[in-house]
């Protein structure tokens, strides 16, 4: 289904949507009638400018997090705040709003193809970029505090150059941190996951890429008194070849994910386990672990110990009842952790994933009591294997409530009571800690 | 330049040692004397801006450069900032640039190889600096050009031309290095390192562009370097990552094996065994490098499909002639059909066994790869593994049973023999 508006009860989405649509009002009003007359003016940088957005908006990267970033386009928008001088064209003296519009009118294109393509748009999303641009483009042309603005020095030569560009990184880095505070709050509404790991997840996850964008944009500008519009494709070589690696890096991140299905399919295939119940815990895993907030990289290891919780059933001789775990004695499942840390252990450098496999048995009691050390991450295995083994995979609501009241009879004794009230989140609503539309669109 | 820095292998035959220490000896000898030459004709002007790019000089030989798989350098910041020197400093500038980052060029190295790096980065970097000047460069010299076109003809075109000249160099020396030193074919070496790296050449190319004009006719100096410095970081840290993330998907399937070997301990070290010996027949036969690795993950991987058998019937059974594991190929590739990766690899372990089963009726055809794993993982069952009962049979055996099955030809035979002569050879 397309889904162009945000659901009705999301509440920082709509205010976001609503803070976006008043920025373009605003910009609209503030050009006025010489809206065409700029555009005459400055048709070929308006084209070119538009083009890169549009196309950098259609190489958007899906990080592993599942939060996707555009940083041509990102880096783009950002020249068209800064632009001055341009050798060969008009100086760009334009006032914030019209750079606003051209931005969100490159922005809204790559979103219409999607949505004729029936792909998915958050427009909240797209809002808190264009929030992110006015804010720079504001600060840049508009605030001037010793009566001139950023850009005023820039063209006059009134200052150092170095002196200007200092101001542009700092200015792009305020206009990037407010669109990731904004969409990280937006996001984390929407997987219901804790703001403040969404904003970690904005901030940290790409922190060298946003780096990059925010030196790549002030580039640009300063490169086109001298270098005319070339300096747009120029200034962007070295961010796009960050963009080629990041890509190579997330797309090998997908085929490692799919090494690790494979042998979770080891056991199923073998009618030791029922088929794609791996899968389902490693999903419902990864959603408990959104909700409570855990980083990329604990996420990733979380993900792969669910997918490879049963592995130590393959060497069992005679394979348990529908390889339901939470119905074998506590020993037996003891000795199937131990077995798949085992094997887990046998390669170097997914210790962590073996210790997260070998500490799912632990009962919560133990943690309480006797102070032992359980890794998060294994506790949420425990949790959810012992929901998809009682629900048998199926979302029959009558399934799904016997199993939460078994799992909470465990409260406490057998399970964390924090991962059963995520449990219970996430089994309230199936979009809860879901990434949307894990396949990148537009390649 | 720094694309391809060269760490001297350490055991080269002796013989020849003496006219690789001669040879480097020379270069050394020369980088120093153009260098000097360079300072002596055209000058140079200790300025704030010698300053800064030796500083960078340092920097880049601290950041050091990032290699993937097979050792090519991704990223050198080195070879950017001896670009920029050309246009910023000219040849002198170049020459010492180049002498400060070559020792460190190439990582850990040995000194002879350091010795050979420092001189030939500053030859690289007097004749490209010259390179740059007669292409019409102005190295330093203020006003800078403006416009489009000037910038071009002024500094685009002659970087471009020292970029290409100073590879050409680099190409040069380091094949005769590698020559002088291992006996590879000049030819080889120059064509292997242009096409490897020549690409990446052409990026230092452009940001050192980039650098030079943010520096001179934007007016920005020094500062151009914090502009650049981050895209520059930002790329090595992804390569990084996609390195890191490699090497633990290489480490994925060895769980595979490791799930074999738990299911049936009596195959412990076989796969390894038998993805040794089908990579090295492969090679030995002289097949395309994606053939290779395709055989060495398919002799890896042969046995997958046991694992979703009942263990008992995997202990018990021996996997020669062993009737009731007969479909476990088949449900081997049934598992790794969805890993794109290992498309090549899915025929030889489909078919591994029927390639070396032998029949009565037409044999049927099978691929090259997946008689070399048939092969190799039948050689290695009948002299390492052995029946349930542990019955082992001598090397000259195995081959003679070998030649009665489909795959039994005189070439992968051959092959064979020649894969066992070479790990008696290693591991003695």
């Amino acid at each position: 289904m397309t889904r162009v508006l945000p659901a009705a009860h999301l509440l920082r989405a709509w205010a976001v949507l609503a803070v976006g649509v008043a920025v373009l009002v605003g910009s609209l009003y503030g050009v006025g009638g010489n809206l065409p007359s700029l555009l005459l003016a400055h048709w070929l940088t308006v084209v070119v400018f538009v083009i890169a957005i549009v196309v950098g908006e259609l190489l958007r990267l899906r990080m592993p997090s599942g939060r996707s970033a555009a940083p041509l386009a990102s880096a783009s928008a950002l020249a068209l705040v800064f632009l001055g001088r341009i050798d060969g064209e008009p100086v760009f003296d334009v006032p914030a709003g019209f750079v606003v519009l051209v931005v969100a009118a490159a922005l809204l294109v790559p979103s219409a193809i999607r949505v004729s393509r029936g792909g998915a748009v958050g427009l909240e999303l797209v809002a808190a970029r264009v929030v992110g641009v006015a804010v720079a483009a504001g600060v840049a042309r508009g605030f001037a505090p010793t009566s001139r603005s950023l850009w005023a020095l820039e063209v006059e030569r009134a200052v150092s150059a170095w002196a200007v560009a200092l101001g542009m990184v700092a200015v792009a880095a305020v206009g990037i941190s407010v669109e990731l505070v904004l969409s990280a709050a937006v996001r984390s509404e929407s997987q219901r996951t804790p703001w403040l790991a969404a904003l970690r997840d904005e901030f940290g996850e790409a922190a060298p890429l946003t780096f990059a964008v925010v030196a790549s944009g002030p580039m640009v500008a300063l490169m086109a008194p001298v270098l005319g519009l070339l300096s747009l494709p120029v200034a962007l070589f070295p961010l796009a070849i960050t963009y080629v690696a990041v890509d190579r890096y997330v797309q090998n991140r997908v085929t490692y994910r799919q090494t690790i299905a494979t042998l979770s399919h080891l056991t199923e295939h073998g009618g030791y386990t029922p088929a794609g119940h791996a899968e389902r815990v490693a999903d419902l895993s990864l959603r408990i672990g959104r909700v409570l907030g855990l980083a990329d990289r604990e996420l990733r290891d979380l993900e792969y110990a669910a997918l490879l919780h049963d592995l130590g059933q393959i060497s069992l001789i005679e394979p348990i009842p529908a390889g339901a775990t939470v119905l074998a004695a506590p020993a037996d499942q003891r000795d199937i952790a131990d077995e798949g840390a085992r094997i887990i252990r046998h390669v170097e450098g997914l210790d962590t994933v073996a210790d997260y496999v070998e500490a799912q048995t632990t009962p919560y009691r133990q943690v309480r009591e006797l102070g032992e050390e359980v890794p998060m991450a294994s506790r949420i295995i425990k949790v959810a294997n012992a929901f998809d083994d009682l629900t048998g995979g199926t979302d029959d609501a009558a399934q799904v409530r016997v199993a939460n009241e078994r799992i909470h009879l465990g409260l406490g004794y057998q399970y964390d009571p924090e991962v059963v009230e995520a449990l219970a989140v996430a089994t309230s609503d199936t979009t809860v800690g879901r990434v949307e539309e894990r396949q990148p669109v537009g390649r | 330049m720094t694309t391809e820095g060269s760490p001297l292998p350490g055991g080269a035959p002796r013989r020849v040692a003496y006219t690789t220490n001669l040879y480097v000896g020379g270069v050394a000898a020369v980088g120093l004397c153009l260098t000097a030459a360079a300072i002596r004709i055209d000058g140079i002007t200790v300025d704030a801006t010698l300053g800064v790019v030796l500083l960078l000089a340092v920097l880049s030989m601290l950041l050091g450069s990032v290699e993937s798989e097979g050792g090519r350098t991704l990223v050198s910041l080195s070879a950017i900032v001896m670009l920029a020197a050309m246009a910023l400093v000219g040849p002198a500038g170049a020459g010492i640039v180049g002498m400060l980052v070559g020792p460190f060029d190439a990582g850990r190295a040995p000194l002879r190889a350091r010795i050979f790096n420092s001189g030939m980065f500053a030859i690289m970097g007097v004749v490209g600096g010259c390179a740059y000047v007669v292409a019409g460069g102005r190295p330093g010299e203020t006003p800078w050009p403006r416009g489009t076109s000037q910038i071009a003809f002024e500094i685009g075109i002659p970087l471009l031309v020292a970029d290409v000249v100073q590879f050409a160099v680099n190409l040069v020396l380091l094949a005769l290095v590698v020559r002088l030193a291992v006996g590879v074919s000049m030819r080889t070496q120059v064509g292997q390192i242009a096409t490897s790296s020549g690409p990446a050449q052409i990026g230092y190319g452009i940001i050192a562009f980039i650098m030079v004009v943010l520096w001179g006719p934007a007016r920005l100096g020094s500062a151009s370097v914090f502009l650049i410095l981050p895209p520059l970081l930002a790329a090595q840290w992804a390569y990084r990552q996609y390195a890191e993330e490699r090497k633990g998907h290489d480490r994925a399937l060895e769980v595979l094996v490791a799930a074999v070997e738990a299911k049936a301990p009596h195959l412990i070290g076989h796969s390894t065994r038998v993805a040794e010996l089908s990579a090295s027949m492969a090679e030995h036969l002289g097949l395309r490098a994606q053939a290779v690795a395709d055989a060495r993950v398919a002799g890896m991987l042969h046995d997958l499909g046991l694992t979703t058998l009942p263990t008992g019937m995997v202990r018990s059974t021996g996997v020669l002639g062993g009737r009731g594991l007969r479909g476990y190929p088949a449900r081997g590739v049934r598992l790794l059909t969805g890993l794109s990766f290992l498309a090549g690899a899915l025929d030889a372990i489909g078919h591994h066994r029927d390639a070396v089963t032998p029949t009565t009726g037409t044999p049927a055809e099978f691929s090259i790869p997946t008689m070399v794993v048939g092969l190799a993982d039948e050689y290695d069952l009948l002299t390492e593994v052995g029946t349930p009962d542990g019955v082992l049979i001598p090397k000259e055996d195995a081959l003679a049973l070998l030649r009665r099955t489909p795959a039994g030809r005189d070439s992968l035979l051959r092959a064979l023999e020649h894969a066992l002569s070479l790990r008696a050879e290693v591991s003695s």
